[in-house]
């Protein structure tokens, strides 16, 4: 029941300039639980997930999932993984 | 949170628990620790002058006195410890983001747990007491029974205290942002 879902939510806030504060009043959440999203202490409701992947008008894989993510530079500079 | 649509009081109560003015007195582990350490101890010496009371010849004044002076400090670590959880046991539940309704669930089990076995220990002593000096459960039962009744009420906040976490690192940058594009 304890499956760590990686998530990106921290650095796509900070790409977009959203506080914690008005993306929890955007999707009817609590500041702390958007800051616990991003420290992976807590993994959202599909609900949730959904709800804040709508927000930043992207599909939800692209925030959420169950494999850590590659690091953006790594992608976009195509660097292999070692 | 909010799907249902909240009152004037949900509204004040949401406000009134997520006021961050007192926020550096439960900013840590240890902080919250001492908060909830202070209330037990508290509740223990009001318990002890209110069973005083009770059970002293010619019921004196003073332990009401006693208890009376010892509510304030009280209420002001019941007020730490209900901002270091930002209300999750004093905000209704649909005022309660999907996070906080679990965390209030598993705040109320594991004091109903505690509880449990509080009751099951009083039983006993109870019973050995019994067993020792027969009049001595007769004598004691009400003031056991109030002290567990109060321990029951407030072991949900020592354990919400306890287990509440730290905040979030800050979002300042963010939020300075916003507000200098507001």
């Amino acid at each position: 029941m304890s499956e760590q879902v990686h998530n990106r939510l921290a650095m796509v806030r900070a790409e977009r300039k959203v506080s914690r504060q008005s993306l929890a009043e955007a999707v009817g959440a609590h500041y702390q639980t958007i800051g616990y999203i991003e420290r992976g202490q807590y993994n959202p409701s599909l609900d949730l997930a959904l709800k804040i992947s709508k927000f930043f008008d992207l599909p939800v894989e692209a925030l959420f999932s169950l494999e850590p993510f590659r690091p953006l530079t790594d992608k976009v500079y195509g660097r292999n993984q070692p | 949170m909010t799907t249902t649509r909240l009152t004037r009081y949900d509204r004040s109560m949401l406000r009134l628990m997520n006021d961050r003015r007192c926020q550096a007195w439960y900013a840590t582990a240890a902080r919250r620790r001492l908060a909830v350490a202070a209330h037990i101890t508290l509740t223990v010496a009001i318990g002890a002058l209110m069973t005083h009371f009770f059970l002293a010849e010619g019921e004196p004044l003073w332990p009401v006195a006693a208890m009376a002076v010892l509510l304030l400090p009280w209420m002001v670590a019941t007020g730490i410890i209900n901002g270091a959880t930002r209300g999750l046991l004093e905000l209704r539940e649909h005022v309660l983001d999907e996070r906080q309704s679990a965390e209030r669930s598993r705040v109320l089990a594991r004091a109903h747990r505690m509880t449990t076995l509080l009751l099951a220990a009083t039983a006993v002593a109870l019973l050995i007491t019994g067993g020792v000096d027969g009049n001595a459960p007769k004598a004691y039962a009400a003031p056991l029974l109030i002290a567990v009744l109060v321990v029951h009420w407030v072991m949900p906040l020592w354990v919400a205290g306890l287990r509440a976490e730290d905040e979030p690192a800050d979002d300042e940058m963010l939020e300075a942002g916003a507000s200098r594009r507001a």
